[in-house]
């Protein structure tokens, strides 16, 4: 099966990843996907919550924390701030407190608490996780077109989403318990009613935001994720450990791609020893790659005379990519 | 420990608190006003302290749970840990002095 035919045979998966170590053409194959689909007439997003994002860079455009912007007919890309957004919701939350308590000032300790908040780690992550719910709850794309942070982030954050899904359901049941309480000592005291708990409404809210954000991740009705690999053999075997790890948090694995492959007419010609070299070594690796993957391989990618930047070259991939030309 | 601020949070709830009762208790007055509150005194007041003790218990574990590295014990990150802040703020500065008394705060719990 090639790339096109994925597409073709799978109209319904509309999440499309690409993962992989860095620095190996993911984000220049999110680039020409979602200019393959736009030319197909598919309304296509497709976007990056990496702080180094490169889709800025590949479109010749800066597009960074300024919501969806069009790049032409059907295509839109889309940086997210993640830093920005933390900064937003802590001064969403401050409002917030200052609202319900009527204070001017935040009191010191909570305020420190919302300031230290943004320096723990795992923040940027779940930040940015809650940023693709809100980008794909809405729902007006037919793709959306995930340029993935390194594997690392990825797999951290599936497993967080289910250490997070058995904590929120022991707090949950701790709060019913609460609630019961609460019941019990109106009808002791004689009040009519109990106050509403915002807190298990607030539970139920994150429930949902996590259930929704790991579903994309994981959804084998909806999402295609699709490899990224060089003929390399130290990359070939941090891509299959990394496939086993995905396996097991059931993110469907749909193919691999190669890319930066040389073409091997080139040894004919009048070439270097060392690129000779790099030839024979990358056949090797080749070899492997069809023994691992098999008849996973979707795809294999020449290497760029150029960098991947602007839609001319993008559409020379696209073309690549799905054997097809397009105008 | 108590700063000017957390006693403003206090004396907010304390308000607050005032309010609900005017609006939720509404006890007639008169001789059937004081033989229900003899009779609420006598049998069912003891039992509503217990009550009540056991729930602020239970609200104080939550904070802990969810508001844990507030004390320096890292629990989960505090994303959505912070949606669930201005909720407790009233309770922060009461769920700190017990937490933080000298004996084992794990005693306290229960």
């Amino acid at each position: 099966m090639s790339l096109a035919d994925f597409f073709k045979q799978y109209p319904n998966r509309r999440y499309i990843m690409y993962g992989g170590k860095g620095g190996l053409g993911k984000t220049t194959f999110s680039a020409a996907t979602a200019y393959y689909l736009a030319k197909k007439g598919r309304r296509v997003l497709v976007f990056s919550v990496d702080p180094q994002a490169s889709l800025s860079d590949i479109f010749e455009r800066d597009i960074f924390g300024q919501g969806n912007v069009e790049i032409m007919e059907n295509l839109f890309a889309c940086e997210v701030d993640a830093d920005k957004r933390i900064q937003d919701y802590q001064e969403e939350i401050r409002k917030k407190i200052m609202s319900m308590y009527g204070m001017k000032k935040i009191p010191e300790e909570i305020e420190s608490y919302i300031k230290a908040s943004s320096a723990e780690p795992a923040m940027e992550e779940s930040a940015i996780f809650d940023a693709v719910v809100d980008i794909v709850v809405k729902g007006d794309f037919d793709y959306y077109i995930y340029d993935l942070v390194p594997l690392g982030h990825a797999l951290y954050y599936l497993s967080m989403a289910s250490i997070y899904d058995a904590w929120l359901e022991k707090i949950t049941k701790l709060r019913e318990q609460m609630r019961e309480y609460d019941e019990a000592i109106a009808v002791m005291k004689r009040e009519e009613e109990t106050e509403e708990d915002q807190i298990y409404n607030e539970l139920m809210y994150i429930k949902d935001r996590i259930g929704t954000s790991s579903k994309i991740m994981t959804d084998i009705a909806k999402t295609a994720f699709f490899f990224v690999l060089t003929p390399e053999e130290m990359t070939i075997v941090d891509t299959e450990k990394a496939a086993q790890l995905f396996a097991r948090y059931n993110v469907p694995l749909s193919g691999y791609v190669v890319n930066r492959v040389i073409d091997r007419a080139l040894l004919n010609e009048n070439i270097p020893v060392y690129l000779k070299n790099r030839i024979e070594m990358q056949a090797e690796a080749l070899k492997i790659i069809e023994e691992t993957f098999g008849s996973f391989v979707l795809g294999t990618v020449p290497e760029f005379d150029s960098e991947i930047k602007g839609l001319e070259i993008i559409r020379n991939l696209a073309e690549v990519m799905f054997e097809e030309k397009l105008q | 420990m108590i700063t000017k601020n957390s006693k403003e949070i206090v004396a907010m709830e304390a308000k607050k608190e005032e309010k609900k009762k005017k609006t939720t208790n509404k006890k007639p007055g008169g001789v059937v006003g004081f033989i229900r509150d003899f009779t609420y005194g006598m049998a069912t007041h003891g039992m509503a302290r217990h009550a009540l003790k056991t729930r602020s218990s239970m609200e104080h574990l939550f904070i802990l749970i969810t508001m844990g590295d507030m004390l320096g014990i890292p629990i989960l990150p505090p994303y959505y840990s912070l949606r669930l802040l201005p909720h407790v703020v009233p309770q922060i500065t009461t769920w700190k002095r017990r937490m933080l008394r000298e004996k084992d705060f794990v005693e306290s719990l229960y």
